[in-house]
Protein backbone atom coordinates (compact mmCIF):
# COMPACT_ATOMS: atom_id res chain seq x y z
CA UNK A 1 0.00 0.00 0.00
CA UNK A 2 2.85 2.35 0.74
CA UNK A 3 4.20 1.87 -2.77
CA UNK A 4 0.95 2.98 -4.38
CA UNK A 5 0.97 6.22 -2.53
CA UNK A 6 3.55 7.97 -4.76
CA UNK A 7 1.75 6.64 -7.81
CA UNK A 8 -1.55 8.04 -6.62
CA UNK A 9 0.17 11.25 -5.73
CA UNK A 10 1.67 11.54 -9.17
CA UNK A 11 -1.62 10.75 -10.83
CA UNK A 12 -3.30 13.33 -8.66
CA UNK A 13 -0.67 15.91 -9.56
CA UNK A 14 -1.07 15.05 -13.20
CA UNK A 15 -4.83 15.35 -13.02
CA UNK A 16 -4.60 18.48 -10.95
CA UNK A 17 -2.31 20.16 -13.38
CA UNK A 18 -4.49 19.10 -16.24
CA UNK A 19 -7.68 20.10 -14.53
CA UNK A 20 -6.82 23.33 -12.77
CA UNK A 21 -3.63 24.66 -14.10
CA UNK A 22 -4.61 24.82 -17.74
CA UNK A 23 -6.32 27.64 -19.57
CA UNK A 24 -9.05 26.60 -21.90
CA UNK A 25 -8.93 27.56 -25.52
CA UNK A 26 -11.10 30.46 -26.63
CA UNK A 27 -14.67 29.40 -27.11
CA UNK A 28 -16.16 29.47 -30.58
CA UNK A 29 -17.17 32.83 -31.89
CA UNK A 30 -20.61 33.64 -30.57
CA UNK A 31 -23.21 34.57 -33.13
CA UNK A 32 -23.53 38.24 -33.85
CA UNK A 33 -25.86 39.86 -31.35
CA UNK A 34 -29.23 40.75 -32.71
CA UNK A 35 -30.31 44.37 -32.84
CA UNK A 36 -32.23 45.11 -29.73
CA UNK A 37 -35.45 46.99 -30.05
CA UNK A 38 -35.51 50.60 -28.97
CA UNK A 39 -37.18 50.98 -25.65
CA UNK A 40 -38.49 53.71 -23.47
CA UNK A 41 -38.40 56.40 -26.10
CA UNK A 42 -40.13 59.53 -25.02
CA UNK A 43 -42.61 59.91 -27.86
CA UNK A 44 -45.32 61.73 -25.97
CA UNK A 45 -44.69 65.10 -27.53
CA UNK A 46 -44.40 63.84 -31.13
CA UNK A 47 -47.47 61.66 -30.60
CA UNK A 48 -49.48 64.59 -29.30
CA UNK A 49 -48.34 66.73 -32.20
CA UNK A 50 -49.29 63.94 -34.55
CA UNK A 51 -52.76 63.71 -33.02
CA UNK A 52 -53.28 67.45 -33.38
CA UNK A 53 -52.10 67.41 -36.98
CA UNK A 54 -54.28 64.43 -37.74
CA UNK A 55 -57.27 66.04 -36.07
CA UNK A 56 -56.94 69.03 -38.40
CA UNK A 57 -56.67 66.78 -41.42
CA UNK A 58 -59.85 64.83 -40.73
CA UNK A 59 -61.86 67.97 -40.07
CA UNK A 60 -63.51 69.71 -43.01
CA UNK A 61 -65.11 73.08 -43.42
CA UNK A 62 -68.68 72.90 -44.69
CA UNK A 63 -70.30 75.61 -46.75
CA UNK A 64 -74.00 74.96 -47.12
CA UNK A 65 -76.13 77.13 -49.29
CA UNK A 66 -79.61 76.97 -47.86
CA UNK A 67 -82.87 78.48 -48.88
CA UNK A 68 -82.30 81.74 -47.10
CA UNK A 69 -78.65 82.01 -46.23
CA UNK A 70 -75.18 80.69 -46.57
CA UNK A 71 -74.16 78.56 -43.59
CA UNK A 72 -70.64 77.69 -42.48
CA UNK A 73 -69.89 74.75 -40.23
CA UNK A 74 -67.54 71.90 -39.63
CA UNK A 75 -67.57 68.16 -40.08
CA UNK A 76 -65.33 65.16 -40.23
CA UNK A 77 -64.75 62.37 -42.69
CA UNK A 78 -65.46 58.71 -42.07
CA UNK A 79 -64.43 55.78 -44.26
CA UNK A 80 -66.38 55.42 -47.47
CA UNK A 81 -66.60 59.11 -48.25
CA UNK A 82 -69.13 59.72 -45.49
CA UNK A 83 -69.02 63.07 -43.73
CA UNK A 84 -70.68 63.72 -40.40
CA UNK A 85 -71.87 67.14 -39.37
CA UNK A 86 -74.78 68.82 -37.64
CA UNK A 87 -78.26 68.78 -39.02
CA UNK A 88 -78.61 72.51 -38.49
CA UNK A 89 -75.54 73.14 -40.65
CA UNK A 90 -76.97 71.49 -43.75
CA UNK A 91 -80.67 71.92 -43.18
CA UNK A 92 -82.55 72.76 -46.39
CA UNK A 93 -79.50 72.18 -48.54
CA UNK A 94 -79.27 73.58 -52.02
CA UNK A 95 -75.55 73.30 -52.46
CA UNK A 96 -72.97 71.81 -50.09
CA UNK A 97 -69.23 72.21 -50.54
CA UNK A 98 -66.45 70.96 -48.32
CA UNK A 99 -63.12 72.68 -47.88
CA UNK A 100 -60.25 70.54 -46.67
CA UNK A 101 -57.35 71.73 -44.55
CA UNK A 102 -55.08 71.74 -47.59
CA UNK A 103 -57.35 73.85 -49.76
CA UNK A 104 -59.33 71.31 -51.71
CA UNK A 105 -62.98 72.02 -52.49
CA UNK A 106 -65.24 68.99 -52.78
CA UNK A 107 -68.90 68.79 -53.63
CA UNK A 108 -71.09 66.77 -51.31
CA UNK A 109 -74.71 65.79 -51.09
CA UNK A 110 -76.81 65.48 -47.97
CA UNK A 111 -77.68 61.84 -47.49
CA UNK A 112 -79.69 62.05 -44.33
CA UNK A 113 -80.76 64.16 -41.40
CA UNK A 114 -81.26 62.62 -37.99
CA UNK A 115 -84.75 63.11 -36.68
CA UNK A 116 -84.05 63.16 -32.95
CA UNK A 117 -80.49 64.43 -32.87
CA UNK A 118 -78.50 67.26 -34.40
CA UNK A 119 -76.66 64.97 -36.77
CA UNK A 120 -76.46 64.70 -40.52
CA UNK A 121 -74.49 62.58 -42.93
CA UNK A 122 -73.17 63.74 -46.27
CA UNK A 123 -71.65 61.79 -49.11
CA UNK A 124 -68.67 63.02 -51.01
CA UNK A 125 -68.69 62.74 -54.75
CA UNK A 126 -64.99 61.98 -54.57
CA UNK A 127 -63.28 61.53 -51.23
CA UNK A 128 -59.93 62.00 -52.98
CA UNK A 129 -58.12 59.94 -50.38
CA UNK A 130 -59.03 62.20 -47.52
CA UNK A 131 -57.79 61.09 -44.09
CA UNK A 132 -60.61 59.52 -42.16
CA UNK A 133 -61.56 59.69 -38.52
CA UNK A 134 -61.75 56.78 -36.12
CA UNK A 135 -64.76 56.57 -33.85
CA UNK A 136 -64.17 55.77 -30.18
CA UNK A 137 -66.14 52.76 -28.94
CA UNK A 138 -67.78 54.58 -26.06
CA UNK A 139 -68.59 57.97 -24.65
CA UNK A 140 -65.85 59.58 -22.51
CA UNK A 141 -66.23 59.94 -18.79
CA UNK A 142 -66.07 63.26 -16.92
CA UNK A 143 -62.50 64.43 -16.56
CA UNK A 144 -61.38 62.92 -19.83
CA UNK A 145 -59.14 65.29 -21.83
CA UNK A 146 -60.68 66.17 -25.18
CA UNK A 147 -59.80 68.12 -28.30
CA UNK A 148 -62.31 70.20 -30.24
CA UNK A 149 -61.53 70.98 -33.87
CA UNK A 150 -63.47 73.21 -36.18
CA UNK A 151 -63.67 76.32 -38.30
CA UNK A 152 -65.13 78.91 -35.94
CA UNK A 153 -66.36 82.02 -37.64
CA UNK A 154 -65.66 80.48 -41.00
CA UNK A 155 -61.99 81.18 -40.45
CA UNK A 156 -59.04 78.81 -40.38
CA UNK A 157 -59.18 75.56 -38.47
CA UNK A 158 -58.63 75.83 -34.76
CA UNK A 159 -57.82 73.20 -32.19
CA UNK A 160 -58.87 73.76 -28.60
CA UNK A 161 -58.30 71.43 -25.71
CA UNK A 162 -60.24 70.86 -22.55
CA UNK A 163 -61.89 68.19 -20.50
CA UNK A 164 -65.28 66.59 -20.22
CA UNK A 165 -67.14 68.48 -17.54
CA UNK A 166 -70.03 66.09 -17.43
CA UNK A 167 -72.65 64.11 -19.25
CA UNK A 168 -76.10 65.57 -18.92
CA UNK A 169 -79.21 63.45 -19.19
CA UNK A 170 -81.49 66.45 -19.51
CA UNK A 171 -83.21 67.26 -22.76
CA UNK A 172 -80.80 69.71 -24.32
CA UNK A 173 -81.93 71.32 -27.57
CA UNK A 174 -84.06 68.33 -28.41
CA UNK A 175 -81.33 65.74 -28.07
CA UNK A 176 -82.92 62.42 -27.22
CA UNK A 177 -79.87 61.02 -25.43
CA UNK A 178 -77.26 62.49 -23.13
CA UNK A 179 -75.06 65.39 -24.12
CA UNK A 180 -71.35 65.81 -23.47
CA UNK A 181 -70.45 69.05 -21.73
CA UNK A 182 -66.88 70.22 -22.26
CA UNK A 183 -64.87 73.23 -21.19
CA UNK A 184 -62.93 73.39 -24.45
CA UNK A 185 -63.43 76.65 -26.30
CA UNK A 186 -66.34 76.33 -28.70
CA UNK A 187 -67.53 79.06 -31.02
CA UNK A 188 -70.01 79.48 -33.80
CA UNK A 189 -68.65 77.55 -36.76
CA UNK A 190 -67.43 74.68 -34.60
CA UNK A 191 -70.82 73.07 -35.18
CA UNK A 192 -70.44 69.62 -36.65
CA UNK A 193 -66.76 69.42 -35.81
CA UNK A 194 -65.31 66.42 -34.03
CA UNK A 195 -64.64 66.15 -30.34
CA UNK A 196 -61.62 63.89 -29.99
CA UNK A 197 -59.89 62.05 -27.20
CA UNK A 198 -56.14 62.08 -26.66
CA UNK A 199 -55.73 59.24 -29.12
CA UNK A 200 -57.44 61.26 -31.82
CA UNK A 201 -60.61 59.17 -31.82
CA UNK A 202 -63.97 60.86 -32.21
CA UNK A 203 -65.91 60.83 -28.95
CA UNK A 204 -68.55 63.37 -29.89
CA UNK A 205 -69.90 65.87 -32.41
CA UNK A 206 -69.89 69.50 -31.29
CA UNK A 207 -73.28 71.07 -31.83
CA UNK A 208 -73.89 73.97 -29.49
CA UNK A 209 -72.52 76.40 -26.96
CA UNK A 210 -74.06 76.97 -23.57
CA UNK A 211 -73.78 80.74 -23.43
CA UNK A 212 -74.57 80.81 -19.72
CA UNK A 213 -71.68 78.62 -18.65
CA UNK A 214 -69.48 78.99 -21.71
CA UNK A 215 -69.31 75.24 -22.02
CA UNK A 216 -69.48 73.45 -25.32
CA UNK A 217 -72.04 70.75 -26.00
CA UNK A 218 -71.48 67.67 -28.09
CA UNK A 219 -73.55 64.75 -29.25
CA UNK A 220 -71.95 61.60 -27.79
CA UNK A 221 -70.31 59.16 -30.16
CA UNK A 222 -72.66 56.47 -28.86
CA UNK A 223 -75.60 58.40 -30.31
CA UNK A 224 -73.78 58.74 -33.61
CA UNK A 225 -72.95 55.03 -33.65
CA UNK A 226 -76.57 54.14 -32.91
CA UNK A 227 -77.84 56.35 -35.73
CA UNK A 228 -75.24 55.04 -38.16
CA UNK A 229 -75.92 51.41 -37.27
CA UNK A 230 -79.65 51.85 -37.53
CA UNK A 231 -79.35 54.11 -40.57
CA UNK A 232 -81.76 56.36 -38.71
CA UNK A 233 -81.50 59.32 -41.02
CA UNK A 234 -84.30 60.90 -42.99
CA UNK A 235 -83.79 62.16 -46.50
CA UNK A 236 -83.84 65.94 -46.78
CA UNK A 237 -87.03 67.31 -48.26
CA UNK A 238 -85.22 69.85 -50.36
CA UNK A 239 -88.13 72.24 -49.96
CA UNK A 240 -87.53 75.78 -48.88
CA UNK B 1 13.23 8.69 2.38
CA UNK B 2 12.59 6.17 5.10
CA UNK B 3 15.47 4.74 7.16
CA UNK B 4 15.33 1.32 8.63
CA UNK B 5 15.24 1.19 12.36
CA UNK B 6 18.55 1.08 14.07
CA UNK B 7 20.49 2.65 11.17
CA UNK B 8 21.74 6.16 10.99
CA UNK B 9 20.19 8.35 8.43
CA UNK B 10 22.70 8.51 5.54
CA UNK B 11 21.14 11.81 4.48
CA UNK B 12 20.97 13.74 7.71
CA UNK B 13 18.98 16.85 7.67
CA UNK B 14 21.17 18.38 10.28
CA UNK B 15 24.09 20.53 9.08
CA UNK B 16 27.21 18.55 8.50
CA UNK B 17 29.60 18.82 11.35
CA UNK B 18 33.13 18.66 9.98
CA UNK B 19 34.65 18.60 13.47
CA UNK B 20 33.21 15.21 14.09
CA UNK B 21 33.46 13.21 10.92
CA UNK B 22 30.91 10.51 10.53
CA UNK B 23 32.15 7.02 11.25
CA UNK B 24 33.19 5.11 8.17
CA UNK B 25 31.51 1.83 7.93
CA UNK B 26 33.02 -1.12 6.33
CA UNK B 27 31.05 -2.57 3.49
CA UNK B 28 30.62 -5.78 5.44
CA UNK B 29 29.29 -3.86 8.31
CA UNK B 30 26.77 -2.01 6.30
CA UNK B 31 23.44 -3.02 7.44
CA UNK B 32 21.43 -4.31 4.48
CA UNK B 33 18.11 -5.37 5.68
CA UNK B 34 17.35 -6.77 2.23
CA UNK B 35 20.20 -9.21 2.46
CA UNK B 36 20.07 -9.95 6.15
CA UNK B 37 16.27 -10.14 6.21
CA UNK B 38 15.14 -11.31 2.75
CA UNK B 39 11.74 -12.17 4.09
CA UNK B 40 11.12 -8.57 5.04
CA UNK B 41 11.88 -7.09 1.51
CA UNK B 42 9.14 -4.88 0.21
CA UNK B 43 7.20 -6.27 -2.76
CA UNK B 44 8.20 -4.99 -6.20
CA UNK B 45 11.80 -4.27 -5.35
CA UNK B 46 12.86 -1.41 -7.62
CA UNK B 47 9.53 -1.58 -9.35
CA UNK B 48 7.98 1.25 -7.41
CA UNK B 49 10.94 3.45 -8.00
CA UNK B 50 10.77 2.72 -11.68
CA UNK B 51 7.10 3.34 -11.65
CA UNK B 52 7.63 6.60 -9.88
CA UNK B 53 10.35 7.47 -12.34
CA UNK B 54 8.12 6.58 -15.26
CA UNK B 55 5.33 8.53 -13.77
CA UNK B 56 7.62 11.44 -13.19
CA UNK B 57 8.73 11.23 -16.79
CA UNK B 58 5.11 10.91 -17.80
CA UNK B 59 4.22 13.90 -15.71
CA UNK B 60 7.10 15.79 -17.20
CA UNK B 61 6.05 14.80 -20.70
CA UNK B 62 2.50 15.73 -19.97
CA UNK B 63 3.73 19.00 -18.51
CA UNK B 64 5.69 19.68 -21.64
CA UNK B 65 2.64 18.82 -23.69
CA UNK B 66 0.40 20.90 -21.56
CA UNK B 67 2.86 23.74 -21.74
CA UNK B 68 2.97 23.52 -25.50
CA UNK B 69 -0.79 23.33 -25.63
CA UNK B 70 -1.10 26.29 -23.28
CA UNK B 71 1.21 28.28 -25.49
CA UNK B 72 -1.10 27.48 -28.37
CA UNK B 73 -4.05 28.50 -26.24
CA UNK B 74 -2.31 31.71 -25.28
CA UNK B 75 -1.62 32.38 -28.93
CA UNK B 76 -5.25 31.79 -29.75
CA UNK B 77 -6.32 34.15 -26.96
CA UNK B 78 -3.88 36.75 -28.27
CA UNK B 79 -5.31 36.29 -31.73
CA UNK B 80 -8.79 36.61 -30.34
CA UNK B 81 -7.75 39.71 -28.45
CA UNK B 82 -6.30 41.25 -31.57
CA UNK B 83 -9.47 40.39 -33.47
CA UNK B 84 -11.59 41.85 -30.73
CA UNK B 85 -9.45 44.93 -30.56
CA UNK B 86 -9.83 45.39 -34.28
CA UNK B 87 -13.53 44.83 -34.07
CA UNK B 88 -13.81 47.25 -31.19
CA UNK B 89 -11.86 49.91 -33.05
CA UNK B 90 -13.97 49.31 -36.14
CA UNK B 91 -17.16 49.46 -34.12
CA UNK B 92 -16.05 52.64 -32.40
CA UNK B 93 -15.20 54.16 -35.74
CA UNK B 94 -18.53 53.08 -37.17
CA UNK B 95 -20.30 54.44 -34.13
CA UNK B 96 -18.54 57.77 -34.50
CA UNK B 97 -19.40 57.89 -38.19
CA UNK B 98 -22.99 56.98 -37.45
CA UNK B 99 -23.15 59.61 -34.74
CA UNK B 100 -21.94 62.21 -37.24
CA UNK B 101 -24.54 61.06 -39.73
CA UNK B 102 -27.14 61.05 -36.98
CA UNK B 103 -26.28 64.60 -36.06
CA UNK B 104 -26.48 65.64 -39.70
CA UNK B 105 -29.82 63.88 -40.16
CA UNK B 106 -31.10 65.38 -36.92
CA UNK B 107 -30.12 68.81 -38.13
CA UNK B 108 -31.73 68.13 -41.49
CA UNK B 109 -34.81 66.78 -39.78
CA UNK B 110 -35.03 69.78 -37.55
CA UNK B 111 -34.73 72.02 -40.58
CA UNK B 112 -37.29 69.92 -42.44
CA UNK B 113 -39.67 70.01 -39.52
CA UNK B 114 -39.36 73.75 -39.46
CA UNK B 115 -39.95 73.85 -43.19
CA UNK B 116 -42.92 71.50 -42.88
CA UNK B 117 -44.40 73.57 -40.09
CA UNK B 118 -43.92 76.75 -42.08
CA UNK B 119 -45.33 75.21 -45.24
CA UNK B 120 -48.23 73.67 -43.35
CA UNK B 121 -49.02 77.03 -41.85
CA UNK B 122 -48.83 78.57 -45.29
CA UNK B 123 -51.06 75.85 -46.76
CA UNK B 124 -53.58 76.42 -43.99
CA UNK B 125 -53.53 80.17 -44.59
CA UNK B 126 -53.94 79.73 -48.33
CA UNK B 127 -56.71 77.18 -47.83
CA UNK B 128 -58.46 79.63 -45.55
CA UNK B 129 -58.10 82.44 -48.07
CA UNK B 130 -59.42 80.18 -50.79
CA UNK B 131 -62.38 79.13 -48.63
CA UNK B 132 -63.15 82.75 -47.84
CA UNK B 133 -62.95 83.60 -51.52
CA UNK B 134 -65.31 80.75 -52.30
CA UNK B 135 -67.64 82.01 -49.61
CA UNK B 136 -67.60 85.41 -51.22
CA UNK B 137 -68.10 83.90 -54.65
CA UNK B 138 -71.02 81.87 -53.36
CA UNK B 139 -72.51 84.91 -51.66
CA UNK B 140 -72.07 86.98 -54.79
CA UNK B 141 -73.59 84.18 -56.83
CA UNK B 142 -76.55 84.04 -54.45
CA UNK B 143 -76.93 87.79 -54.75
CA UNK B 144 -76.57 87.63 -58.52
CA UNK B 145 -79.19 84.91 -58.67
CA UNK B 146 -81.44 86.97 -56.45
CA UNK B 147 -80.96 90.08 -58.54
CA UNK B 148 -81.54 88.08 -61.68
CA UNK B 149 -84.69 86.63 -60.21
CA UNK B 150 -85.76 90.06 -59.07
CA UNK B 151 -85.13 91.55 -62.47
CA UNK B 152 -87.25 88.82 -64.02
CA UNK B 153 -89.98 89.49 -61.50
CA UNK B 154 -89.83 93.21 -62.15
CA UNK B 155 -89.82 92.71 -65.89
CA UNK B 156 -92.75 90.36 -65.63
CA UNK B 157 -94.69 92.68 -63.36
CA UNK B 158 -93.94 95.64 -65.59
CA UNK B 159 -95.18 93.70 -68.59
CA UNK B 160 -98.27 92.73 -66.67
CA UNK B 161 -98.86 96.31 -65.60
CA UNK B 162 -98.37 97.48 -69.17
CA UNK B 163 -100.83 94.86 -70.34
CA UNK B 164 -103.18 95.95 -67.58
CA UNK B 165 -102.90 99.55 -68.73
CA UNK B 166 -103.50 98.56 -72.33
CA UNK B 167 -106.54 96.54 -71.35
CA UNK B 168 -107.83 99.40 -69.24
CA UNK B 169 -107.42 101.85 -72.11
CA UNK B 170 -109.12 99.43 -74.49
CA UNK B 171 -111.92 98.90 -72.00
CA UNK B 172 -112.20 102.61 -71.46
CA UNK B 173 -112.35 103.30 -75.22
CA UNK B 174 -114.97 100.61 -75.80
CA UNK B 175 -116.96 101.80 -72.82
CA UNK B 176 -116.93 105.35 -74.11
CA UNK B 177 -117.98 104.10 -77.55
CA UNK B 178 -120.81 102.12 -76.05
CA UNK B 179 -121.87 105.17 -74.05
CA UNK B 180 -121.88 107.36 -77.16
CA UNK B 181 -123.92 104.78 -79.06
CA UNK B 182 -126.39 104.51 -76.21
CA UNK B 183 -126.64 108.31 -76.08
CA UNK B 184 -127.43 108.30 -79.80
CA UNK B 185 -130.38 106.03 -79.12
CA UNK B 186 -128.72 102.83 -80.16
CA UNK B 187 -129.53 99.70 -78.26
CA UNK B 188 -126.28 98.70 -76.56
CA UNK B 189 -125.50 95.38 -74.82
CA UNK B 190 -123.09 96.12 -71.94
CA UNK B 191 -122.69 92.52 -70.85
CA UNK B 192 -119.47 91.98 -72.85
CA UNK B 193 -118.12 95.16 -71.35
CA UNK B 194 -118.92 93.96 -67.86
CA UNK B 195 -117.18 90.64 -68.54
CA UNK B 196 -114.10 92.41 -69.89
CA UNK B 197 -114.16 94.67 -66.87
CA UNK B 198 -114.00 91.71 -64.54
CA UNK B 199 -111.22 90.07 -66.53
CA UNK B 200 -109.23 93.26 -66.73
CA UNK B 201 -109.70 93.94 -63.06
CA UNK B 202 -108.45 90.45 -62.17
CA UNK B 203 -105.56 90.75 -64.55
CA UNK B 204 -104.57 94.10 -63.16
CA UNK B 205 -104.83 92.84 -59.61
CA UNK B 206 -102.45 90.01 -60.49
CA UNK B 207 -100.10 92.49 -62.08
CA UNK B 208 -100.20 94.67 -59.00
CA UNK B 209 -99.54 91.68 -56.76
CA UNK B 210 -96.58 90.68 -58.91
CA UNK B 211 -95.28 94.22 -58.70
CA UNK B 212 -95.71 94.16 -54.93
CA UNK B 213 -93.79 90.88 -54.70
CA UNK B 214 -91.01 92.29 -56.82
CA UNK B 215 -90.85 95.34 -54.61
CA UNK B 216 -90.68 93.13 -51.52
CA UNK B 217 -87.94 91.05 -53.09
CA UNK B 218 -86.03 94.17 -53.90
CA UNK B 219 -86.30 95.34 -50.32
CA UNK B 220 -85.12 91.90 -49.10
CA UNK B 221 -81.95 92.06 -51.15
CA UNK B 222 -78.83 92.52 -49.00
CA UNK B 223 -77.39 95.94 -49.39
Amino acid sequence: MAVRRPVALAVAVLLGVSATGCVAAPPPEPPAPEQTAMEQLDLAAPAAESVLRRSREITVRIRALGCQALGIGSGFVLPGGVVVTNRHVVDQPRQVTLNTWDGRSLDASVDGLAVDSDLAVLTLGDDAGLPVAELAPETPQPGTPVIAVGYPGGGPATVSTGTVVGITDADVLGESAGVIVVDAEIRQGNSGGPLLDEQGRVVGVVFALDTASGHGLAVPVSTLLDRLDADAFAEPSGAC
Amino acid sequence: MSVPPGQDDPYPTEPFEPAEPAPVLEPAQVHDPARTHPASRRPGGRGPLVAVLVLALLVGAVGVGVGWQQRQVAAEWRDRTEVRTGERDEALGRAEALQRQLDEVADALSTSEGDVATLTERITALADEKAQAEDSATTVQVQRDAVLDLSQQVASSVSALEECTTRLFDLQRDTVGAFNRATAGEQVDVSPLNGRLEDTTAFCNDARSAAARAAAAARALPQ
